[in-house]
């Protein structure tokens, strides 16, 4: 079995680790140029890959380091919980409703995701927004797939306790 | 801390994989036993699962459309440009010392000696704003048929060139030229700039065949000096000259220190392209620079190039002996 022309690789995984990226660093610029780098990253070391490889999970792997890497700098990774707190809006004029529901639900959650380690913040968006498995997520991030699990509960442990602090009625009503 | 009983932080994981769907059977028991009398960990529960509820429109929020479609067309920009600046390679053993062989999309762009060297360090890929990706399969092919081709089995490298390497539109012409020349043939510097309607070129025909990035695959060894000394290869190595054309049956006579083909031997190619004649032949002494003809190293190669015998010199009954 061959590998499968790059393009098709795009196609099928820009938009999602485009978004993963947004996540992680909560402004679409810094997405935008990181998740650059990590397709053409990918792309020197495609042919290297095994055929059989997870192309989904590898990417996500390349993806998050370079995050890492990125937010090393403790001064960037202040700017951008400083964007996150601020709620900064960056307009898109063509898609009016995406932009609402996006800057709502990062007024809730994202601003607590935004402040977990990036450990806890990555393995959590890998687990509750990409449904990938412990395993994947261990790759990812270099660690043990139970550590991975105990960032992505120390994430819910820590979220259950922001939106206690914001809405605990809400949270309360809930069955 | 809402937790009122020291069992609590035990239990604490356990609650979190059975708000989530994630907790074995063993471990669901022990929550519903445990918050069946711990009412605070009850309430824990409560809000781990409801959290899920938060998190659905958390996670169907998605950055702009637009931004992502801004990503996604820089990001093509960005690959298109790094594939054309791409190429693969390989290295390879052969009889001539180690051979670098590196291929674009649309075809071979260079064919390199490294002599004993197995890595870039001294190949022309190193000095080149490039990507440069050790590759397989593909040039493997390359290889098999190169190896073919110096161990005489095979005369023609029939494969499709990318001359990007080449430094000037003026050396991709010379070596376009350069390319015909048939397999067992030997021609002048000045043959070759007088084919390209530039006879009084020589000198930047050398250079630009100096400078071939696919030696032996455009095959500048089959140029040589209008005496018929080998003059240079591939910087100061023409005994690798001298074994390519032993290879395709030329003949090679060492005179005053000095490699050189006997021109005076050799079989000729009419200027219409059609014969080969001796090198004897009436007509020959009409040309102006019987120099700039091709010459052949045997029958074989020349009738091998399509050409036939003469008719007047019979080179077929007369043959040049060696």
């Amino acid at each position: 079995m061959g590998h499968q022309p790059f393009e098709t690789i795009v196609e099928a995984h820009h938009g999602e680790i485009y978004r993963y990226l947004v996540r992680l660093t909560a402004r679409t610029s810094e997405a935008d140029d990181l998740s650059q780098e990590t397709f053409l990253r990918a792309y020197r070391a495609y042919r290297s890959l095994s055929p059989d490889a997870n192309v989904r999970a590898w990417l996500f792997t390349i993806a998050t380091n370079l995050a890492r890497n990125h937010f090393r700098s403790e001064k960037r990774r202040r700017r951008a919980h400083a964007a996150v707190r601020a709620a900064r809006v960056e307009a898109d004029s063509t898609s009016p409703d995406g932009e609402t529901l996006f800057n709502e639900a990062r007024n809730r959650v994202d601003g607590i995701v935004a402040t977990l380690p990036l450990k806890q913040r990555a393995a959590f968006v890998l687990r509750k927004v990409h449904d990938l498995d412990y395993d994947a997520i261990a790759r990812s991030l270099g660690c043990s797939a139970e550590s991975a699990r105990s960032h992505v509960f120390q994430a819910l442990r820590k979220i259950r306790r922001g939106l206690a602090d914001h809405a605990p009625a809400r949270l309360e009503l809930q069955p | 801390m809402s937790r009122n009983r020291p069992d609590c932080a035990d239990i604490e994981q356990d609650l979190i994989a059975a708000a989530v769907g994630e907790a074995d059977p063993a471990a669901r028991r022990r929550v519903e036993a445990h918050v069946a009398r711990c009412a605070p960990c009850g309430g824990e529960l409560r809000q781990y699962r409801a959290i899920d509820g938060a998190l659905d429109t958390w996670r169907r929020a998605s950055p702009p459309a637009a931004a992502v479609r801004r990503a996604r067309k820089r990001l093509e920009t960005e690959l298109e440009r790094l594939h054309r600046r791409t190429l693969a390679y390989r290295i390879f053993p052969s009889p001539l010392g180690n051979i670098l062989i590196a291929v674009s999309d649309h075809g071979v762009s260079l064919l390199e000696y490294l002599g004993r060297a197995r890595d870039l360090d001294r190949s022309r890929l190193a000095h080149l704003d490039l990507e440069a990706r050790e590759d397989g399969a593909e040039i493997e092919k390359l290889y098999r048929e190169l190896m073919e081709y110096l161990e005489g089995r095979r005369r023609r490298l029939e494969w499709p060139l990318d001359l990007r390497l080449a430094r000037s539109d003026f050396h991709r012409a010379v070596l376009r030229i350069t390319a015909g020349i048939p397999y067992g043939a030997v021609t002048s510097y000045a043959g070759v700039a007088s084919a390209l309607g530039r006879p009084a070129a020589t000198r930047a025909v050398a250079q630009a065949l100096r400078w071939n990035p696919v030696p032996i695959v455009v095959p500048c060894h089959r140029v040589i000096g209008a005496s018929g000394a080998l003059t240079g290869y591939a910087g100061n190595r023409v005994g690798l000259k001298e074994r390519l054309l032993a290879t395709e049956g030329i003949r090679i006579e060492r005179a005053d220190r000095e490699l050189r083909v006997p021109r005076e031997a050799m079989y000729v190619r009419t200027t219409d392209g059609g014969y080969y004649c001796l090198p004897s032949c009436s007509w020959l002494g009409r040309v102006r620079h019987p120099n700039r003809l091709v010459l052949f190293g045997s029958r074989e190669g020349a009738e091998a190039a399509g050409l036939r015998p003469c008719g007047e010199c019979r080179p077929d009954l007369h043959p040049l002996t060696a």
